[in-house]
């Protein structure tokens, strides 16, 4: 088994990566402004993309270098440019309007999240000496970051980015924490992310042609 | 449909082989079919099968109406299969990381089928679905992480520790934390896509806006799949950390299930999502049984699946016809069904009484065996609960459907042109009828040696 030391460069790198992106997830939870979301996830997968790199010049990992520009081209360009295209210029989708609480109170209960998320993968409750430790926690917080994001808006086109956070969240735990993660299987999600952001793409652009406003709070008429 | 056709004879066939067979695999373990999976591909497939009959003539019924253009026809079409041979696949693969993959995709064609009408209420309910179950699907996989985790300290390769088989034999030496985590997860993550309670809300919108075939498939094959996956884990954690953790979980997303189902079935409305509501229960059921546990619990858990597919499947294509002569969803906008349109009242009516458990039909017998397996368990208090929420369930579905049935109404104009598609609308009816019914009577030899086969790999 391959081990990643926490006081190697690769390691300290890896660390830092992880806190930059657990710092653009909460840049997302802080921000009001359609364009920022999609520039703070592009900047996000970008990271990620450089973390991946990071773990593929450790593990010597070809596949690990073919995900790292697979990320950097899809998640980091392609995917923030086609909502910005398709949906905020086409949709002239500037504010977002549709938060259930405040700035402030989503940031607060962002912490707690990210404490708990310290809480329950203390280093000393997993196996040692896989990798970096801090990792594990770090995207178990993006994760609980990604769906609080998903719970306070309401706003179609957010929840769909706060759903790609949470996905990101996981990606940081495959590459990093299990660098050895079957190759077919990263692929395979990868091809998912892709189709799903595709087909919410329609159906986003559907929701705001048949309603005036693409809100999930305007999504009253299916109940009980 | 003759793919269906194709797929529910090999899925026979592998069921029949695999009884007296060691599990087939393949391709580092990528593809795995055991009894199990055999078992659930019978499942999948049977109700494909059914759904694909029903789908001809339900949709040449849109077409000729003019609510469906031809090209929402092949979309349909090639969604459909897309949908059917994705859980398929899923449920042949033994690496747990494929799974979710498979799993998800299928979520992504089938979110496609929801929003097919492409009206803003079948829009938004694909939207809360494909968002829902994205997300949940997500956390499956963060579980699925931890469980690769826990398995670091094994010596396996990398392909291995996620492949079931692998795990399973090596379970007493993987890490009790992350495994715990692993298994949380997993139930939230793939929960959502069985619809156990809090995470069903997806489920009646998009099994009441989807076409009532691909509702069908919705809520006898999909769940289902989740449902198969929920197992894999269990097997696992079971051997590691013994059946007190996983029971008590189970048994909490169970009985939560089963009583939101119950409470949210009173609401007298649209009777398809009366009948999504009564997925909701039976998954639950389904939960309550493999967290009673022991022999008698995960056979009832089995058994139970395959009768409540083929009875829902029944219920939903005979739905489907209702609400094309119709057309309404509202339960209070249709009497007098018997009369009117005998084949899909006596559907209905024949599918209520057996998706209620009642005697002659084959999901008596499996919520029996459920029941037993709560005394024999657990102390006789649960068992008791449950029995009191099938009760309500019984009087509240039961009240919806005989208003439906009985009573005297205008007969609606037949939306079919020609015989062949009648006839496309009858058989499948009547061939889940007759096969719940056989169930419910006598279970063949075969399909008991597959369901003990099956216990036995997983305990």
């Amino acid at each position: 088994m391959e081990k990643l030391a926490a006081t190697s460069a690769a390691g300290v790198l890896l660390d830092l990566s992880g806190v930059l992106i657990l710092l653009l997830a909460f840049a997302c939870l802080g921000s009001k402004l359609f364009n920022r979301y999609v520039a703070y996830y592009g900047a996000q997968s970008v990271v990620l993309s450089f973390a991946a790199g990071v773990a593929a010049w450790t593990f010597h990992s070809v596949e690990l270098w073919i995900l790292a520009a697979l990320t950097f081209a899809i998640k980091g360009i392609g995917i923030p440019l086609a909502t910005r295209r398709l949906l905020l210029r086409r949709l002239a989708l500037a504010r977002d309007t549709a938060i259930s609480t405040g700035l402030s109170t989503s940031l607060i209960a962002g912490g707690a999240l990210t404490a708990f998320a310290y809480l329950v993968t203390r280093p000393q409750l997993l196996p040692h000496g896989v990798v970096a430790a801090a990792v594990v926690p770090l995207s178990t917080a993006v994760i609980l970051l990604g769906a609080l994001a998903m719970v306070v808006r309401r706003h179609t086109v957010a929840q769909l980015i706060g759903w790609l956070i949470v996905e990101n969240g996981v990606f940081l735990g495959a590459i990093t924490l299990v660098a050895t993660f079957p190759f077919i299987v990263e692929a395979g999600i990868f091809l998912d992310i892709a189709a799903g952001v595709l087909i919410m793409l329609v159906f986003v652009s559907g929701i705001t042609r048949e309603l005036a406003e693409a809100s999930a709070a305007e999504l009253r008429g299916l109940r009980g | 449909m003759a793919g269906a056709l194709v797929s529910l004879a090999a899925a026979i066939a592998l069921l029949a082989a695999q009884v007296h067979h060691p599990p087939l695999s393949g391709w580092a373990g990528f593809l795995y079919v055991d009894t199990l999976s055999g078992f659930f591909l019978l499942t999948v497939a049977g109700v494909t099968t059914l759904a694909a009959a029903g789908s001809v003539g339900y949709l040449s019924a849109e077409e000729d109406s003019g609510r469906f253009t031809a090209f929402q026809v092949r979309l349909y079409f090639s969604f459909f299969g897309l949908f059917a041979s994705l859980m398929l696949a899923s449920l042949e693969t033994g690496n747990l990381g494929l799974l979710f993959v498979l799993v998800e995709a299928s979520t992504l064609a089938s979110a496609a089928l929801v929003g097919l009408e492409g009206k803003a209420r079948s829009l938004e309910a694909a939207w809360k679905y494909v968002i829902i179950s994205s997300l949940g699907v997500t956390i499956a996989l963060a579980g699925t992480l931890f469980l690769f985790y826990a398995g670091s300290a094994l010596h396996l390769t990398s392909d291995q520790r996620l492949t079931w088989p692998y795990l399973f034999a090596h379970a007493a030496s993987l890490a009790p934390q992350p495994l715990r985590l692993a298994f949380l997860l997993a139930v939230v993550g793939y929960g959502t896509k069985v619809g156990l309670a809090p995470m069903h809300t997806w489920l009646p919108d998009a099994h009441a806006e989807a076409p009532s075939p691909a509702s069908a498939m919705l809520s006898a094959a999909l769940l289902n799949t989740g449902m198969y996956a929920i197992i894999r884990f269990l097997a696992i954690t079971q051997a590691r950390l013994g059946t007190t953790f996983p029971h008590v979980m189970l048994l909490t997303f169970g009985f939560a299930s089963v009583l939101i189902g119950v409470l949210f079935m009173v609401r007298r409305g649209n009777f398809k999502r009366l009948f999504a509501y009564s997925s909701v229960e039976h998954m639950g059921i389904i939960a309550v049984a493999l967290g009673f546990g022991g022999v008698l619990g995960l056979y009832g858990a089995l058994l139970h699946t395959l009768n409540h597919a083929i009875a829902k499947a029944v219920l939903f294509l005979g739905s489907g016809d209702v609400s094309q002569r119709y057309r309404t969803r509202e339960a209070a906008g249709v009497s007098g069904l018997l009369t009117a349109v005998p084949v899909a009242g006596g559907a209905l009516l024949l599918g209520s009484l057996a998706v209620l458990g009642s005697p002659p039909f084959g999901l008596f017998l499996s919520e029996l065996t459920i029941v037993r397996a709560g005394f024999a368990q657990v102390s006789p208090a649960l068992p008791l609960v449950l029995l009191g929420l099938l009760a309500v369930a019984f009087v509240a579905f039961a009240r919806t459907t005989l208003g439906m049935v009985t009573g005297a109404g205008p007969a609606p104009p037949d939306p079919y042109q020609g015989r062949a598609a009648h006839w496309g609308r009858v058989v499948p009816l009547a061939v889940g009828l007759v096969a719940l019914l056989a169930l419910g009577l006598w279970i063949p030899a075969g399909l008991n040696t597959a369901i003990m086969h099956s216990l036995a790999a997983i305990r």
